[in-house]
C-alpha cells in the first residue's frame, strides 16, 4: 500500500485515496466549437506513459479535497504532490530518478528480478 | 496420570508429546516416519524439515474447524488437539488412490491439459469431480466465526528475524530514540543459536547464555518492541508490511480471543535477517519417509531435544554437515556412513579427523544413487568414487544440498538478486526500497564476518555505536560447496522418480519432458509443471530446479532467472485479512427512523446500497411477493399509499454561483425556473450518458436541493466535487450531503392530497395554492417541514421531509389520520411496478452507462438555451445521434395472458432454429416487466434498436424455455398518458 502525501492532511495510507487518472487534461473552453476528434481527445484519451506520469487524486475518506500528484509509473513511487492550480513541476525536474527497480527499458511490462549476467 | 506429557491424536491414535513439540517433533518421539500422502500419486510421505519450508507433512486439525494443510512442522501439540492425515483414503497405511503410482508414467507434466479435451460436458461431470477427488490437498475448514484482528504499527526500524543478525542489530539500536519493532516467527528469539551448535561462545559466554543476556537487554529498552510467532508475509510499496501472529500457540484457540492478528506496518528502514533455508537435492526416491534435510535434523536435537534416527547417513555437498556430525557423535549416535560429493582434497580438515576418529564409513566424491523401502527407507544405495553401486541399511537419510538466502521478502520489496558463483545461489545485490540484508539472508554465511557486516551497514543510523563482540564457532566456517543438483539414476524403469517439487508431485523428468515441448522460459516451464506452485512456494527445491534447467538449457542460472516471487511469504487464512470484517460488521447497515414500525407491519427488506429498504409487506402470514405488490399498487391506485424514501440522497448545493453550478451539472434549464419550485432534473457524465436522475428544488438562485437515486448518492456527490474542486474552482459553490438529515416520506394517491389537508390542516393543498413540482416549508409542531409536490407513480403525489428525530411520530399521525381512509404501506417492488405502468425510468435499470437521455426520448428535459453542460457536447456526436441506437420503447403481449421476462432478449423474427449454429439477430432486451393489476395485463420496457420507428409494428420476445412471444411495440406509457391522475 502506498504512502500518499495529501497536501492538506500530510502523508495517509492509499486506501484513504482514489486515484482521478490523469491530471491536466483541460476542458474546452467552447464545447460547441470544437470538432468530434478534439471533444473525444479530451473525454476519452489519455497518455499511458511508463514513467513520469502527473494524475489527479482525491482525499476521498479524509478532507475530500482533489490534489495532483506525480507518479513513476513503473516504480509505482509518488514523486510530489500539489495542489489544484498550482504550476505543475516540469518533467526534467525527474531526470534522474530510477526508471524501474531493475533499470530495465523504457517499454514492455514487469520487473526484472535478477541482474543480468 | 502423573507423566508430564502432552496427549494429542493422529488418525485416530493417541500419542504423547513434550511441552512445546510441533506436531512433527512429536510424531518423531513416537518414531512415527509415515504423515501424508502426496497429492498426485499419493505416495508415502514423511516429516522432511524441521520448520516453515515444509513440503510433505501437510495435516488437517479437526478440532479447529477442520482447519486444512497445516504444517505439523510449525503446529505446537496441547492437550486433546485431534489431527488427520490428508489425501487418502482409506487409511494413510492403504491408500486406495496409490492406484494413481502405478499409472504415473502417463501422468507426465501436460497431462490433464492434453489428455481431458472431449467430449463436451464430460470435463464438468466426470473428469473434474475425479480428478478432484483424488488429487490435492486437505478438505475444506467448516464453517466458523473469524475472530481474527488487525494492529497498525508506524515505527523507525523494522526488524525481521530474531536470529543472530537481527538479535545484534537489535542490541545495537537499543537505546537511541528510533522506534524499533523486532519479529521473530518462532515462539523463542535465536535462530541459529537455538538450531545448531554451530555457535560455540559470544565474547566467551556460551551462546544460549549470551542469548539470554540479550533478551532481556532487549526488553528492558523502551525503544525496541518484540514480537514473537509472527511471520512476514508480505512487503509491499512504501515500506509497508504485514504479519501474521499466532495467538494460541500451543494451546487451543479461546472463544473469545483473537486467534491471529495481522499487523500492518508501515516503516522507515527494514531490516531482513531472516536467514536461509536449506535446500534439497534430486536422487531416485528422494521422497521416501526417512530423508530429511540435515539441517532440520540437527533442530529436532537442539531445539525439540528429539533424534529422529540413531544412526542416519549423511548425504551433502557442502560443509554445513559438518556441525550435524559432530553433534551425533556427542550424542553417542553414529552415523551409518557420511557420504560427500566432494573430493576429499575439498573437504576440511576437522571433518575427516572427526570421521576418522571414530571410525564413520566415509565415501568421498560418492553420491546417493536412490533410496528404497516401501513405505519407509530401508536400504540406501550410493555409487562410489569408482561408481560402483553398494548398498547400505539405514533408515534415515540426512541430505544437504546447500543453503539459499531467504530471498523471498527481498524481491517482494523489487530488490535485485545476483547470482553468486560462490555459494551458488541468489543473493540480494541492491535494494530498491531502504532494505539493508543483514547475516545468511545476504549471502554472508561466515559468523565471523556479522559484527563488521553490522556495523557497516548499520552506522547510517544516529545514536549508534559500533558493537564489538568476538564471536567463536565450533569447526571451520568454510561452506565449499559443490555444484550438484541431481545424481545419476541407474533404475531406468519407467516408475522410477526423482523429484523436484515434492508438494506437487514434480519430477525431474517433468522438467526435461516440458523443455522437450519447447516450454524453455522458465516461467511457462512452472506453469506447465505446476514445479513450486505448491503451499510451501518450493522454498527448499526452486533453486534446484532452475539448477537442472540451466544444465538442460546450456545457459547459465542467471540466463534462466527466477520466477517471480509473489506475496505471501506463506499461506494466509482468510480469516486474518477478513479481521473483523466478518457477517454483520462486513459492511454497515443503514436504517431509516421508520425502520422499528416497518419490522412491526412484516416488512420484507431489500438491500439498497447499504441501505434496508421494505421490499414489500406481508398483510397476512403467507402472503407472497406478488401478492402482496399487486395488492399494494391496486390500492395506491385506488385510495392512497405511502412509500419510506428516506433512503433517497440528498445533496445541498449553495453559495453565490450555485445557479451557474446547477446549470452546468443537470440537462435542464435552471435559470427561469421560479423560487421554490421543483424540476426532474437528469445529470450526464461528460461523454453524454445518463449518470444519475432526481428532483432539483430550487430555494433560490444561492441555494438549491437535489435528490439523487438511493445508491447513487454518493458517487453524485463526488461527481460535483471533482467538477467544483477541479474544473471550476473559481466557482463559489458548496456542497453538502444532507441525506440524512431528512426522513422522506411519498405519499400518492387519488386520496393523498385528503390525507395531507387533514394532517397539516393549515396548509392550503388545493391545485392553484400547491401545484405539481412546488414545494412549501411549513412549521409543524415546532418543527420545520418541507412539502413537495412531486410524483414517482403518475398519482396525485406529495413528497414530505422532515428532521430524522419526530419522522415516526409524523408517520404514525399520517396513518392515524387516514385510519378510515386505508392507507396502504408499499414497498420498493410496488414502487417498481407503479413508476414502469407510467414509462418512468430506473437508472440502473433502463439505463446502463451507454444511454444517452435521447435514447429515452428525454429530450424536453435538454436546455436547449443552455450553451453548455457535462456531457452537451457528446450528444451531438456521430455516433450518438444514429438512428439505429437502442431506444426506449413500451411492449405488450398480443395474447394479453402472456407474461414477458426482465432480461429477455427482443427479437425480430419468431422462429428460433432448433439447432442454433449462427447467432440469432438481436434488437435488444426487456429492461423492466411486470403484471399490472389496472390494466390486467403484463407491460414491459425494452430497449431496442431504431425503437421509435418500431412503434406499432409486431416483434418477438424470447423465454427461458427456448419459445417466442410475440408482442406489439407501444410508447413507454400505459397508463393515463395525458397525466390526468398525476396533476388532479
Amino acid at each position: 500500500m502506498l504512502l500518499i502525501k495529501c497536501p492538506y492532511c500530510g502523508e495517509r495510507d492509499q486506501s484513504e485515496f482514489t486515484n482521478g487518472g490523469e491530471a491536466h487534461v483541460t476542458r474546452p473552453k467552447n464545447p460547441e466549437q470544437v470538432t468530434d476528434r478534439e471533444w473525444a481527445e479530451y473525454v476519452f484519451i489519455r497518455s499511458n506513459p511508463k514513467g513520469i506520469y502527473y494524475e489527479r487524486w482525491v482525499h476521498s475518506h479524509g478532507c475530500k479535497k482533489w490534489f495532483n500528484a506525480v507518479r513513476n509509473t513503473s516504480t509505482d513511487e509518488i514523486l510530489l504532490t500539489y495542489k489544484i492550480g498550482e504550476t505543475p513541476p516540469l518533467i526534467k525536474k525527474f531526470q534522474n530518478i530510477l526508471k524501474s527497480p531493475s533499470g530495465e527499458p523504457d517499454v514492455g511490462s514487469g520487473n526484472f528480478t535478477v541482474k543480468k549476467p | 496420570m502423573t507423566d508430564n506429557k502432552i496427549y494429542f491424536k493422529f488418525d485416530g491414535k493417541r500419542y504423547g508429546g513434550n511441552k512445546g513439540d510441533t506436531i512433527a517433533s512429536a510424531l518423531l518421539r513416537n518414531n512415527v516416519k509415515l504423515v501424508g500422502r502426496s497429492f498426485k500419486y499419493h505416495r508415502p510421505r514423511g516429516i522432511y524439515t524441521c520448520g516453515i519450508e515444509e513440503p510433505n507433512a501437510l495435516v488437517q486439525i479437526i478440532n479447529e474447524h477442520n482447519e486444512p494443510n497445516v504444517r505439523a512442522t510449525v503446529k505446537k501439540i496441547y492437550e486433546g488437539m485431534v489431527v488427520k492425515s490428508q489425501n487418502r483414503w482409506p487409511s494413510l497405511k492403504r491408500d486406495f488412490g496409490s492406484v494413481n503410482n502405478l499409472l504415473s508414467p502417463i501422468f507426465s507434466a501436460g497431462f490433464y491439459y492434453k489428455t481431458f479435451m472431449g467430449p463436451k460436458g464430460f470435463w464438468k461431470n466426470l473428469y473434474e469431480p475425479l480428478i478432484r477427488r483424488t488429487a490435492g490437498l486437505g478438505k475444506p475448514p467448516h464453517e466458523f466465526k473469524s475472530k481474527s484482528t488487525h494492529l497498525h504499527h508506524n515505527v523507525d526500524i523494522l526488524i525481521i528475524g530474531g536470529g543472530l543478525s537481527g538479535l545484534l542489530a537489535a542490541k545495537k539500536l537499543a537505546g537511541t530514540n528510533k522506534d524499533v519493532l523486532l519479529i521473530e516467527r518462532e515462539n523463542e528469539l535465536g535462530g541459529i543459536l537455538k538450531n545448531s551448535n554451530k555457535i560455540k561462545s559470544i565474547n566467551d559466554q556460551e551462546a544460549l547464555e549470551w542469548l539470554e543476556k540479550t533478551e532481556r537487554l532487549l526488553k528492558n529498552s523502551t525503544n525496541i518492541k518484540i514480537l514473537k510467532n509472527t511471520t512476514v508475509t508480505t512487503y509491499n510499496y512504501s515500506n509497508h508490511l504485514t504479519a501474521i501472529e499466532d495467538k494460541s500457540v500451543g494451546a487451543q484457540p479461546e472463544n473469545k480471543k483473537p486467534e491471529l492478528v495481522l499487523h500492518k506496518i508501515r516503516t522507515e528502514n527494514t531490516i531482513l535477517a531472516n536467514g536461509h533455508i536449506e535446500r534439497f537435492l534430486s536422487f531416485r526416491n528422494n521422497d521416501l519417509p526417512g530423508v530429511m534435510l540435515a539441517a532440520s535434523f540437527e533442530k529436532y536435537i537442539q531445539r525439540y531435544d528429539v533424534v529422529p534416527d540413531n544412526n542416519p547417513i549423511i548425504f551433502t555437498n557442502n560443509s554445513s554437515t559438518f556441525s550435524l556430525l559432530q553433534l551425533l557423535i556427542n550424542r553417542n549416535c553414529k552415523p551409518k556412513a557420511y557420504i560427500d560429493v566432494r573430493d576429499v582434497k575439498k573437504i576440511e580438515r576437522e571433518t575427516l579427523n572427526l570421521l576418522e576418529a571414530h571410525n564413520i564409513p566415509f565415501y568421498p566424491k560418492s553420491e546417493v544413487e536412490g533410496c528404497d523401502g516401501n513405505s519407509e527407507i530401508k536400504k540406501i544405495s550410493v555409487r562410489t568414487k569408482k561408481n560402483k553401486i553398494i548398498k547400505i541399511k539405514a533408515s534415515m537419510l540426512c541430505v544437504s544440498g546447500g543453503l539459499n538466502p531467504d530471498i523471498h521478502l527481498f524481491t517482494q520489496s523489487k530488490g535485485l538478486v545476483k547470482w553468486d558463483e560462490k555459494i551458488l545461489t541468489f543473493k540480494p545485490e541492491k535494494s530498491f526500497q531502504n532494505t539493508i540484508t543483514l547475516g545468511s539472508v545476504s549471502g554472508n554465511f561466515i559468523f565471523k564476518n556479522i559484527i563488521e557486516e553490522i556495523n557497516k551497514k548499520l552506522s547510517f543510523i544516529d545514536g549508534t555505536n559500533d558493537i564489538d563482540l568476538k564471536i567463536e564457532v565450533n569447526g571451520s566456517e568454510e561452506f565449499n560447496i559443490k555444484e550438484i543438483w541431481e545424481t545419476k539414476n541407474n533404475n531406468k524403469s519407467l516408475w522410477s522418480k526423482s523429484f523436484i517439487d515434492l508438494q506437487n508431485d514434480v519430477t525431474t523428468k517433468d522438467l526435461t519432458q516440458a523443455i522437450r515441448e519447447g516450454f524453455d522460459r522458465i516461467e511457462h516451464l512452472k506453469r506447465f509443471t505446476t514445479n513450486s506452485m505448491g503451499t510451501d512456494q518450493g522454498k527448499i527445491s526452486s533453486i534446484n530446479a532452475l539448477g537442472i534447467v540451466s544444465k538442460l538449457l546450456r545457459k547459465s542460472v542467471s540466463e534462466v532467472g527466477t520466477t517471480t516471487y509473489r506475496p505471501p511469504y506463506n499461506p494466509v487464512s482468510f480469516s486474518a485479512i477478513a479481521g473483523r470484517s466478518t457477517y454483520e460488521f462486513y459492511d454497515p447497515e443503514r436504517k431509516t427512523p421508520i425502520h422499528p414500525w416497518h419490522i412491526k407491519h412484516n416488512a420484507v427488506f431489500e438491500d439498497v446500497g447499504q441501505w434496508k429498504r421494505p421490499w414489500y409487506y406481508k398483510k397476512y402470514e403467507n402472503e407472497t411477493m406478488n401478492e402482496a405488490v399487486q395488492r399494494e399498487s391496486k390500492h395506491v391506485r385506488e385510495a392512497a399509499g405511502i412509500l419510506d424514501g428516506s433512503t433517497l440522497g440528498k445533496i445541498e448545493i449553495k453559495g453565490k454561483d450555485a445557479l451557474e453550478f446547477v446549470n452546468m451539472m443537470y440537462t435542464n434549464s435552471f435559470t427561469k425556473m421560479r423560487p421554490m419550485s421543483a424540476k426532474y432534473a437528469l445529470m450526464l457524465g461528460e461523454d453524454g450518458m445518463i449518470k444519475d436522475d432526481g428532483i432539483v428544488c430550487k430555494i433560490n438562485d444561492n441555494h438549491f436541493i437535489s435528490t439523487t437515486t438511493s445508491g447513487g448518492a454518493a458517487n453524485v456527490l463526488s461527481h460535483m466535487e471533482e467538477f467544483a474542486q477541479t474544473e471550476w474552482p473559481n466557482l463559489n459553490v458548496y456542497l453538502n450531503s444532507i441525506t440524512e438529515q431528512f426522513a422522506t416520506f411519498n405519499i400518492s394517491g387519488p386520496k393523498s392530497r385528503m390525507i395531507l389537508s387533514r394532517v397539516f390542516n393549515d396548509v392550503d393543498f388545493s391545485n392553484n395554492k400547491f401545484p405539481y413540482m412546488t414545494f412549501k416549508n411549513i412549521n409543524y409542531l415546532n418543527y420545520r417541514v418541507r412539502i413537495l409536490r412531486a410524483s414517482f407513480t403518475g398519482e396525485q403525489g406529495y413528497e414530505i421531509y422532515v428532521p430524522p428525530k419526530y419522522a415516526l411520530t409524523l408517520w404514525e399521525r399520517i396513518f392515524y389520520y387516514s385510519r378510515d381512509i386505508d392507507l396502504v404501506p408499499y414497498g420498493t417492488e410496488t414502487m417498481h411496478l407503479l413508476r414502469a405502468e407510467k414509462g418512468y425510468i430506473i437508472i440502473g435499470q433502463e439505463t446502463d452507462g451507454t444511454v444517452t437521455p435521447l435514447d429515452l426520448n428525454l429530450n424536453w428535459m435538454i436546455g436547449k438555451k443552455k450553451k453548455d453542460f457535462i456531457g452537451k457536447r457528446s450528444l451531438t456526436r456521430s455516433d450518438i445521434i444514429k438512428a439505429d441506437r437502442k431506444q426506449l420503447v413500451g411492449l405488450v403481449p398480443i395474447d394479453k395472458t402472456y407474461g414477458i421476462e426482465e432480461g429477455q432478449h427482443v427479437i425480430e423474427d419468431k422462429n428460433i432454429p432448433s439447432k442454433i449454429d449462427k447467432p440469432i439477430k438481436m434488437l435488444g432486451q426487456v429492461t423492466s416487466s411486470y403484471f399490472s393489476p389496472t390494466l390486467n395485463h403484463s407491460i414491459a420496457m425494452a430497449l431496442i434498436k431504431g425503437g421509435n420507428r418500431k412503434i406499432g409494428s409486431q416483434i418477438y420476445v424470447s423465454t427461458s424455455n427456448m419459445n417466442v412471444i410475440p408482442v406489439e411495440v407501444v410508447k413507454p406509457n400505459f397508463l393515463d398518458p395525458e397525466n390526468k391522475r398525476l396533476l388532479s
